[in-house]
């Protein structure tokens, strides 16, 4: 049973809405929202460009107000600063101050952030270690590359060895080593018992890290769950062509299996989890129809994200095939 | 609080101390300053106190032209190049960026003012010309003018662009400087709407002239104790005025 202590973010039937322009019509960017996040866990908040995940983010940290709802941080109103001291913030494609150096910035906002005196120094120098930033800790920011801004971005969100940390995109613009890099700290986060809100459309990452997701589209929360649950369910298909199927045992196949159908004239196509294909096949030969071919494959992260925005099964088309593309910007 | 405020505070002093372009602006003014000496030379009475004159004008002139230039920004800026958002992620609240901001601004003009102090020091020394106390007095309340006229630029930039900003705050300069005039001019004219008008734009903006003892420190003339305490003390009431509603505005923005 989950205790409400548990509960490090809770956010409860929040909607914004934003005026564009100078006009009087309002448009609505989240449509009543409901999510919680668990201590320890790594919360993957994942959808498309647009989908209302910034803006989500924007107000749990307290830069825009909800029109509508509730909420809260570790127990406090998100309007609220002193409990910040236990939060870390990376935005997305961050930007600081570029006439500081890396030094200066983290002991910057070692300062705003409560961190005395006489840890401030070994505090930062620790960070700069661990985003292997120390060779160019006394260069000024305007001569970071972009990686290198990126991991100024994580280290300053944890200088003051905040409990909940949230982060929009992190992986957003780096290279595979890179976004190794972020992955990995990401897990000595979790492995330290922090908990973690990541932004993500990189379904790989979110398989990879993340403990529970909500899936978020149009600004409506789509989902909310178990990574595995929403990842890994019947995520091995196989599409059985067969041919001499009557009709009425497709109508079964489809509502005891789940099967999905295509194909042309005589060939039917049946997509099935790969668990019920043995079944299906005996059933199909058992009735006189002829099996063609049995293609076993993969439903990429991608078909499953699609689905779960537009509100499907959570598998393609017969006919689609798997893709190694797991992004969905 | 205080440690927050004084970490925005230094911060924006020091991106004022690394930015070439408020080099630029002071080192025009000295250029002004030392200008006057040219200009007094042109004339065959009371050179000594052309120059000072021009050297106060142009002390108060170019603070108040990189006041409302950098002030109108100052919170702008940061919205704008998204560096508030991991700031506002700490323990800070919106009032406490605000006014750290507003702090380092008026630091940093007053490291600029004495700066130019110290050109218009110079080129008097080297003209022979008088320095007085009122001198003194006379910068030191154009410097408080300056905390004032950032705590305009500051209101307005917590809620508008840059350009409807420094629109707005060279407005309110202007009209801050002829609101004496304008009270003065209502009151001979007879007409009591007119007259009551013009005695409450007197009120509600600012009286910028209080703070101009340019006058007195060139011509030597007595300066009372409380033309001095008052325009501080009403600079501090107004400014302090201006902040509060700065803040309830940034308050509830959206910072998108």
């Amino acid at each position: 049973m989950e205790r409400a202590g548990d509960e490090i973010v809770r956010v409860r039937d929040v909607t914004k809405d934003f005026r564009p322009g100078l006009g009087l019509r309002r448009k609505r960017i989240l449509h009543g929202i409901s999510f919680s996040v668990r201590r320890g866990e790594i919360f993957g908040f994942v959808g498309p460009n647009g989908a209302g995940k910034t803006t989500t983010l924007k107000l749990l940290m307290g830069l825009i107000h909800a029109t509508s709802g509730e909420a809260e941080i570790l127990g406090h109103r998100v309007q609220e600063s002193a409990y910040r001291r236990h939060v870390g913030f990376l935005p997305e494609n961050p930007y600081f101050y570029d006439f500081l150096t890396g030094r200066e910035i983290l002991s910057f906002y070692a300062k705003l952030s409560g961190v005395s005196r006489a840890d401030r120094a070994k505090r930062v120098a620790e960070l700069l270690e661990r985003v292997s930033l120390t060779h160019a800790a006394d260069a000024r920011l305007r001569t970071y590359s972009k990686g290198m801004l990126q991991r100024v971005g994580i280290a300053q969100a944890l200088v003051h060895d905040p409990q909940v940390v949230f982060l929009d995109e992190p992986m957003s613009g780096l290279d595979p080593i890179g976004r190794k890099e972020i992955r990995d700290l990401i897990l000595e986060l979790h492995a330290d018992g922090k908990t973690v809100f990541m932004n993500t459309h990189i379904l790989s990452d979110v398989e990879m890290v993340c403990d529970r997701v909500a899936i978020i589209a149009e600004g409506r929360i789509r989902y909310e769950g178990p990574t595995e649950d929403f990842l890994g369910a019947d995520r091995q298909v196989s599409d059985v062509v067969v041919t001499g199927i009557a009709p009425e045992l497709i109508e079964r196949f489809e509502q005891e299996y789940g099967a999905q159908v295509g194909g042309r004239g005589d060939h039917i196509e049946l997509r099935v989890p790969e668990k019920h294909v043995s079944d299906l096949a005996r059933a199909a030969l058992g009735a006189g129809a002829e099996l063609r071919s049995v293609t076993p494959h993969r439903v990429s992260l991608e078909s499953i994200f699609l689905s779960a925005v537009e509100g499907g099964t959570g598998t393609p088309e017969p006919g689609e095939r798997a893709q190694g593309q797991e992004g969905v910007s | 609080m205080i440690g927050r405020i004084a970490a925005i505070a230094g911060n924006t002093v020091r991106e004022a101390v690394r930015s070439k372009v408020l080099y630029g602006l002071v080192f025009f003014a000295l250029v002004m300053i030392a200008a006057g000496v040219v200009l007094a030379a042109l004339s065959y009475v009371e050179r000594e106190r052309i120059l000072q004159d021009i050297g106060l004008a142009s002390i108060r002139l170019f603070g108040a032209a990189i006041a409302l230039f950098v002030g109108v920004g100052l919170i702008h800026k940061e919205v704008d190049r998204r560096t508030i958002f991991t700031i506002l992620s700490k323990p800070v609240s919106r009032g406490e960026f605000l006014i750290g901001k507003y702090a380092g601004l008026v630091l940093t003009l007053w490291l600029q003012v004495a700066i130019m102090a110290a050109g218009f020091v110079a080129i008097s020394l080297m003209a022979g010309a008088p320095l007085t106390w009122g001198h003194a007095q006379a910068i030191g309340l154009a410097a408080v003018e300056l905390a004032l006229l950032v705590a305009v630029a500051t209101l307005f930039s917590s809620f508008t662009t840059p350009m409807l900003a420094s629109l707005f705050g060279a407005g309110f300069y202007l009209a801050g400087h002829l609101t004496r005039d304008l009270r003065d001019l209502g009151a001979q004219s007879g007409a009591p709407f007119v007259e009551q008008t013009t005695a409450w734009v007197h009120r509600v903006l600012p009286d910028l002239e209080s703070f101009n003892l340019t006058i007195e420190a060139v011509h030597g003339l007595p300066v009372a104790a409380s033309d001095v305490w008052l325009p501080v003390l009403y600079a501090a009431g107004y400014s302090a005025a201006l902040l509060a509603l700065a803040v309830l505005v940034f308050e509830r923005r959206d910072l998108r």
